[in-house]
């Protein structure tokens, strides 16, 4: 009894002297609930991240309405040097055109990207199709069902904007998480699901082609979408590091500074392996280009698919 | 005749029919598909709470003699506190609200009073703002309180 | 065997013995606050997972989410206030056991249908885990369908006496899980133009607001009478006799839990309840239930408990979560370089033995640490009650915020808890809020989609499967047999009113 009391004192004791050397202190909003995919990337993220700031920062999981309230809070904050955003693509980059939110890709300063994970399009290995092309003709007297992890994330839209350029007929069935879906999978409920490379290798799933400009190391055999005759489709499934607006440029040049620091140290790079993570950096600049870019394919995706309000 | 209608329990079924048929409402005007299943769970709300109402007509529980209570400033401070949280941040709200409820409970003596509120408020705040790191709402921007 | 030697040394280490008596002891304290729940105690305690190994750290997640689950019961049977939604169906039968002064009673059967409840679901996991996740995989939208509504039911068997306000009560509850964004076209519903509204309301603000605060109010409207004394916590547990005489309810209640937490997306809140419903129709002291019945609390936590084991099967034979609870568990896993997934059994057959025999030490630490905890809840309820009912009304605040750190939710909790008051005095059940909070979305979601599937064909769900018409037959029966039980109750409640009336003439 005495024991657990002095482990319990010492965790307790871990926790304050980690707050108490703060002076200063950075949020660091994780719009999904703690132990997701994005927040575990987040939080290995993190620690290496402080350190190259000098500050203590700690994790914060704003979780709601497809992880668009903490990227409110993220962008409610304006002038606040004290907390930034690790922000998924969707929050970026769709859901603002999907309903009326308030903050736009123009609200935040852009940080950089961190990783990147291009997706694929696959069926359950115990289907007999294996391509694009049978996929397509199996689909024309029944047409098939594809999954996705929720309306309006990036297996549907993915999903969406491959039935609008091609010839498959496929209806979308949204679930609430890529699990959910993944077992309507093995329990043929659906038989299309579009997402990385993670759950590819997880569950037992056959790839039909992949959403990105080349062919991807490891997977040579499977076509990219363009060269299957549709017209370029990029999804990924990607994440990056949002600050306010108004926050100063020396600021934002820490930021940075650290992130691109953090994203090349060994330590992220061997969780990245790990995690099957594809690391991606881009620097500010660049991803305030590819955020602006992929912010307009979408809204184009959405619009050819009629799911803009 | 129409005092004796204004029954707390009376007032409570008609409140339930009132709201269920103003989200009905709500629930008619809204989009086919996704209001389907609202529309099907407000009708039977509306028509439970008018059985109701008229259960709770037809057999009239004496009204209990009320006494005038303090209970309405509990609840008032409760969700004062509740709103205010989002501007003031956790602690501030926090302590004015557990001295009040140490109060109305009777402990009125200054020392267990400020003992209670700082224990109870301030502390369980610092060991869960800064010591296990679950970051409540904050007044200033770095967090500290 | 050398693997499951060698998982054995694995678990057997001093460092994730530690982190198991911690995160145990944890968990059930952190479980037992009203407000604070699984979530919060596995939030908190994942930063502390990062520098240690696999096994070191899933004991001490797995130790604070079993204890969790646990831990809510004790709240429940003292106060009348579930320490977490997963122990709602606790206070049915434990608080009134309490009221009667039987508080060790009461106690000690929900520490050990919990620990019974446990182990079993471990049993199960160890040696079905394959089958029992290939059966699931069938479960499909329109099973589920069929069998949250079966679950639904068990809304008109709580309400008894009362049985319009509980259905109303669990329209309400339904209701409120609407709000926010539609889960299949993403519209939102309900939010009247408010961005804030529109991720939803949470489950755990309400329940905080809707049981912790409402208790507070209560109380403090009797807070002069004899009755708002919390009496003393102490532990008895039951002999090998009374195991004997209730093994059947206890073994029920474990298989429900333990097939209800191997479908993905239900969780332990709906396995109590389901578990109850059923101890209802077929414990031989159902006249009792709702009184202060054992059978209640059997039922309850040794359901809810055997989630806590069966939720890791299609986490780890499918590499899908159960739950919110779960899906934390398998991040933590993927931090740590095991990324669950179909062949995580082969690959990793030895970190997943390890797995199971922390597991099982689990819930025996749970059983030793039961009596130091209730022993440490003693002692807090021997407060003046103010204090107690200050704590209560902090920790409601601290569980509701920091579930997902948005400030709305405290709000939620307490228009809730005015809500739930105003209720409660009008003689309105408030457990059916819960049930209709717990199972709409699930209700709701798979009726869409099944609707979808079926091409808007809703005739075809009863003929989709052997899995599906069976359910909807046994529902059909469950309503056959609630109508005609209720028909005979009432001619005999009738006759009796007549021979009173004709031996002595109406008064009034």
């Amino acid at each position: 009894m005495t024991s657990l009391r002095y482990s319990l004192a010492a965790l307790a004791l871990i926790g304050a002297t980690q707050s108490a050397v703060a002076a200063d202190n950075l949020d660091i909003i994780v719009p999904f609930a703690a132990g997701g995919a994005t927040d575990i990337v987040a939080r290995s993220f993190e620690p290496t991240f402080s350190q190259q700031l000098g500050v203590t920062s700690v994790v914060r999981n704003v979780a709601g309405a497809s992880a668009t309230v903490g990227t409110a809070e993220v962008a409610n904050s304006e002038g606040n040097p004290n907390i930034i955003g690790y922000e998924p693509a969707g929050a970026l980059t769709i859901q603002p055109s999907l309903k009326k939110l308030p903050y736009g890709p123009d609200s935040f300063t852009y940080i950089c990207r961190t990783v990147s994970n291009p997706m694929f399009l696959m069926v359950s290995k115990s289907s007999d199709i294996t391509s694009f092309k049978q996929l397509v003709k199996e689909s024309q007297d029944q047409p098939f069902l594809y999954g996705s992890s929720g309306p309006g994330t990036l297996p549907h839209l993915a999903m969406a904007a491959t039935v609008v350029n091609s010839d498959l007929k496929a209806e979308h069935i949204p679930y609430s998480g890529s699990g959910p879906a993944m077992n309507a999978l093995a329990g043929n409920e659906i038989q299309i699901m579009a997402d990385t490379e993670t759950i590819l290798e997880n569950y037992d799933l056959r790839p039909l082609a992949v959403f990105a400009g080349h062919r991807l190391e490891g997977y040579d055999d499977v076509p990219t979408i363009e060269e299957l005759g549709l017209p370029e489709l990029d999804f990924a499934v990607w994440q990056g590091v949002v600050a306010p607006k108004g926050i100063s440029d020396e600021r934002a040049q820490q930021y940075a500074d650290a992130c691109k620091a953090t994203v090349e140290s060994d330590k992220f790079k061997t969780f990245a392996d790990k995690a099957k993570a594809g690391i991606a950096y881009l620097g500010p600049d660049d991803f305030k280009a590819f955020v602006e870019k992929r912010f307009e394919a979408n809204k184009q995706v959405l619009k050819d698919a009629g799911l803009t309000q | 005749m129409f005092a004796s209608l204004i029954h707390p329990r009376i007032l409570t079924a008609l409140a339930l029919l009132l709201a269920g048929g103003g989200l009905s409402v709500s629930a008619w005007q809204g989009p086919g598909s996704a209001m389907l299943v609202p529309r099907i769970v407000l009708t039977i709300w509306c028509a439970i709470a008018l059985a109701i109402l008229i259960g709770e007509l037809v057999r009239r529980v004496p009204v209990k003699n009320v006494k005038l209570s303090p209970l309405p400033l509990l609840m008032a401070a409760v969700l004062i506190a509740a709103i205010a949280t989002a501007s003031l941040g956790f602690l501030i709200p926090a302590l004015p609200l557990v001295a009040l409820t140490l109060w109305l409970f009777r402990i009125r003596r200054p020392l267990p009073l400020l003992v209670g509120t700082i224990v109870i408020g301030g502390g369980l705040w610092f060991l869960f703002h800064h010591v296990l790191l679950i970051r409540l709402p904050a007044l200033l921007t770095n967090g500290v309180i | 065997m050398d693997v499951i030697l060698a998982a054995i040394g694995d678990a057997f280490t001093w460092q994730a013995l530690l982190a198991i008596v911690i995160g145990t002891w944890a968990g059930i304290i952190i479980g037992g606050l009203p407000g604070l729940g699984s979530v919060v105690g596995l939030t908190i305690f994942l930063p502390f997972t990062f520098g240690m190994d696999v096994i070191t750290s899933m004991a001490l997640l797995i130790g604070v989410y079993c204890g969790s689950v646990y831990g809510g019961s004790i709240t429940a049977i003292l106060i009348n206030t579930p320490g977490t939604p997963q122990s709602a169906a606790t206070v049915f039968d434990g608080y009134p056991m309490t009221q009667q002064g039987r508080v060790d009673e009461a106690l000690g059967w929900a520490t050990f249908a919990s620990f019974f409840g446990g182990v079993l679901s471990c049993v199960l996991l160890i040696f079905c885990a394959p089958q029992l996740a290939k059966f699931a995989v069938n479960f499909g939208s329109i099973e589920v369908f069929a069998l949250v509504c079966l679950a639904m039911l068990c809304i008109v068997g709580i309400s008894r006496g009362s049985l319009l306000k509980g259905l109303v009560c669990g329209m309400m509850g339904f209701f409120f899980s609407m709000v926010g964004s539609d889960p299949i076209t993403g519209a939102d519903r309900f939010t009247f133009g408010t961005y804030a509204l529109s991720s939803g309301l949470d489950l755990i603000p309400v329940v905080v607001g809707a049981f912790a605060l409402s208790e507070v109010f209560v109380r403090f409207s009797a807070r002069d009478e004899e009755a708002t004394t919390i009496p003393e916590a102490r532990l008895r547990f039951p002999s090998w006799r009374e195991i004997g005489r209730r093994l059947i309810e206890l073994v029920r209640g474990s298989f429900i839990g333990s097939f209800v937490g191997a479908l993905p997306g239900t969780g332990a809140a709906a396995a109590a309840f389901i578990s109850y419903a059923a101890a209802q129709k077929l414990s031989p002291r159902r006249a009792n239930l709702g009184k202060g019945e054992p059978d209640g609390i059997i039922a309850s936590e040794s359901s809810n408990n055997a989630v806590t084991g069966s939720a890791f099967i299609p986490t780890l034979a499918l590499g899908i979560p159960g739950d919110v609870v779960t899906a934390m568990m398998m991040g933590a896993m993927v931090i740590h370089g095991i990324t669950p997934g179909v062949r995580l059994m082969a690959d990793q057959a030895q970190t997943v033995y390890a797995l199971f025999v922390v597991l099982i030490i689990v819930n025996v630490a749970m059983l030793i640490l039961s009596k130091p905890s209730i022993g440490l809840f003693r002692y807090l309820f021997k407060l003046p009650l103010g204090f107690v009912m200050a704590g209560i009304v902090m920790f409601s605040f601290i569980g509701a915020v920091s579930v997902r750190g948005n400030p709305l939710d405290l709000v939620v909790a307490a228009l809730t808890g005015i809500l739930a008051y105003v209720l409660r005095r009008g003689g309105y059940p408030l457990a059916p809020l819960v049930i209709g909070m717990v199972l709409g979305p699930a209700l709701e979601s798979s009726l869409r989609r099944g609707l979808l599937i079926s091409r808007g064909d809703f005739f075809s769900f009863f003929t989709h499967s052997g899995i599906a018409t069976t359910l909807f037959v046994l529902i059909a029966l469950f309503l056959i047999w609630t109508v005609a039980a209720g028909v005979l109750e009432w001619r005999a409640k009738v006759a009796a009113r007549r021979e009173a009336s004709s031996a002595q003439p109406v008064s009034e």
